[in-house]
């Protein structure tokens, strides 16, 4: 019996030191897969506004709705004990001036659903509102991601 | 006594050296008739501003930041460069009289770009890009200052360096210039009227060597690894290699280039980051063709890894 009790015991024990990796508690890594899924999906939508390729309003559409996904998702991935690790390009500014990063955390959530709520039909359509989304990915990168080359 | 001619012929021999020494490092200037008869034109001027990011520098920083917007044409200067060689300051080249360089000749402001010699017949510290901007065409330099004198006067003088030795010695400059003033065009040439003129942006007003090709011990450029990258000289990490050999935009076609350069984006929609931000955002104010002008240079230039 007591055999028993200490196996589940040290198996709990086990597991409250390894649950990082069940949960997926690591917002370092998180976040930058979301970001990489943010490029991947804005690359199709900038080589249409630069005729580098057909425009499609289905892949618009979809882009679009990537970015609202990552928007709604990221600014929670910025815990404090998270500004170092892994190689992570997020600016100490992200935590010295939160304000500024709900901000354009903000705007960029705000130019997403414009998008999405205008529902381009055509590649004129799509040119505004992307801008204004690709201002917002610049805006917020300028200030609170660093080059680490 | 013998004593006292030796020492007088030290004295003699010690003010020889000091002679030679002053003469070596005497500025070398240009004179009011040797500039080309040019009307200045303060529309082109508009256009070397930009493409020489005067405002990235001299732009009186907004609440420790540097400036943006319409505040890039106040040039009170202030902004500190902080260097291996110790505190660089920026001074005011506003159009004010007493603060700025409102005062200033039309051959006095083509000596400072691309002589680095002040009116009062000073070197400056090639901190100040001369050695880039020696490289442009005069005519520019007179209508960038047509430009400058129609920007606002902004009072103000900024304090001097804050430089170790031997460094804080200015007129050692005049040594450094006798190599490293060199006005000779860097990168083969001859391709077409395009790449001539990217070359002109590039070599000239655009001083991209400054951060892209590293630098001797001495600070000045290494010609043979020109863009080939180098240390970022304002923080950490390294500022890329731009030529065709580099692996950073080696598989971006011309077009990307101008694009990102208009747009801040590249191939892979990432946006610029970093220093770099601002010389975009300079760049930006540029026409299409003169983007296209540095692209078709970039590509053109002798791959180095």
């Amino acid at each position: 019996m007591s055999n028993m009790k200490s196996r589940s015991l040290l198996v709990a024990i086990a597991m409250a030191f390894t649950s990082p990796l069940f949960a997926g508690d690591d917002p370092v890594h998180e976040r930058h897969e979301l970001m990489e899924g943010v490029g991947d999906a804005a690359k199709p939508i900038g080589q249409m506004l630069k005729g580098e390729r057909d425009f499609d309003a289905g892949v618009v559409m979809a882009s679009f709705e990537t970015f609202g996904e990552a928007s709604a998702k990221f600014g929670g991935l910025f815990p404090p004990g998270s500004e170092t690790g892994e190689g992570t390009e997020a600016a100490p500014a992200i935590w010295e001036d939160r304000d500024g990063f709900e901000q354009a955390l903000a705007t960029w959530a705000e130019a997403v659903d414009a998008a999405i709520a205008a529902q381009p039909q055509t590649l004129e359509a799509t040119k505004p509102v992307a801008g204004e989304i690709f201002k917002a990915c610049k805006g917020c990168h300028d200030n609170y991601r660093i080059e680490d080359e | 006594m013998p004593g006292n001619r030796i020492l007088r012929a030290l004295a003699a021999l010690i003010a020889v050296a000091f002679a030679a020494g002053w003469w070596l490092t005497r500025p070398l200037t240009i004179a009011p008739a040797d500039l080309p008869d040019h009307e200045p034109d303060r529309a082109a001027g508009e256009r070397i501003f930009w493409a020489g990011g005067c405002a990235s520098c001299h732009a009186s920083p907004v609440d420790g930041k540097r400036a943006k917007g319409d505040d890039k044409l106040l040039l009170g200067g202030g902004l500190e460069l902080d260097t291996p060689y110790g505190v660089f300051r920026v001074p005011n080249i506003s159009s004010h009289p007493g603060d700025g360089i409102g005062t200033w000749a039309l051959v006095d402001f083509v000596n400072a770009m691309q002589r680095g010699v002040s009116p009062d017949g000073l070197h400056y510290y090639p901190s100040f890009p001369y050695t880039s901007y020696a490289r442009m065409p005069v005519a520019d330099v007179m209508d960038l200052k047509a430009f400058l004198d129609s920007l606002p006067p902004v009072a103000g003088r900024v304090a001097p360096h804050s430089l170790g030795f031997p460094w804080s010695v200015r007129r050692g400059i005049g040594a450094w210039k006798r190599k490293y003033l060199d006005l000779t065009p860097i990168a083969p040439g001859g391709s077409s009227e395009l790449v001539e003129r990217g070359r002109q942006l590039v070599e000239g007003a655009g001083h991209c060597g400054e951060c892209h090709t590293p630098r001797d011990r001495f600070g000045g450029l290494l010609r043979d690894r020109w863009l080939a990258g180098a240390q970022n000289p304002e923080g950490k990490g390294r500022v890329p290699n731009i030529t065709p050999g580099g692996k950073n935009i080696s598989g971006w076609s011309a077009a990307d280039i101008a694009y990102y350069l208009e747009s801040g984006f590249t191939p892979e929609f990432d946006t610029v980051g970093g220093s770099m931000v601002a010389v975009q955002e300079n760049l930006s104010k540029l026409s299409g063709e003169d983007r296209e002008a540095i692209a078709a240079y970039l590509k053109a230039l002798p791959a180095l890894d």
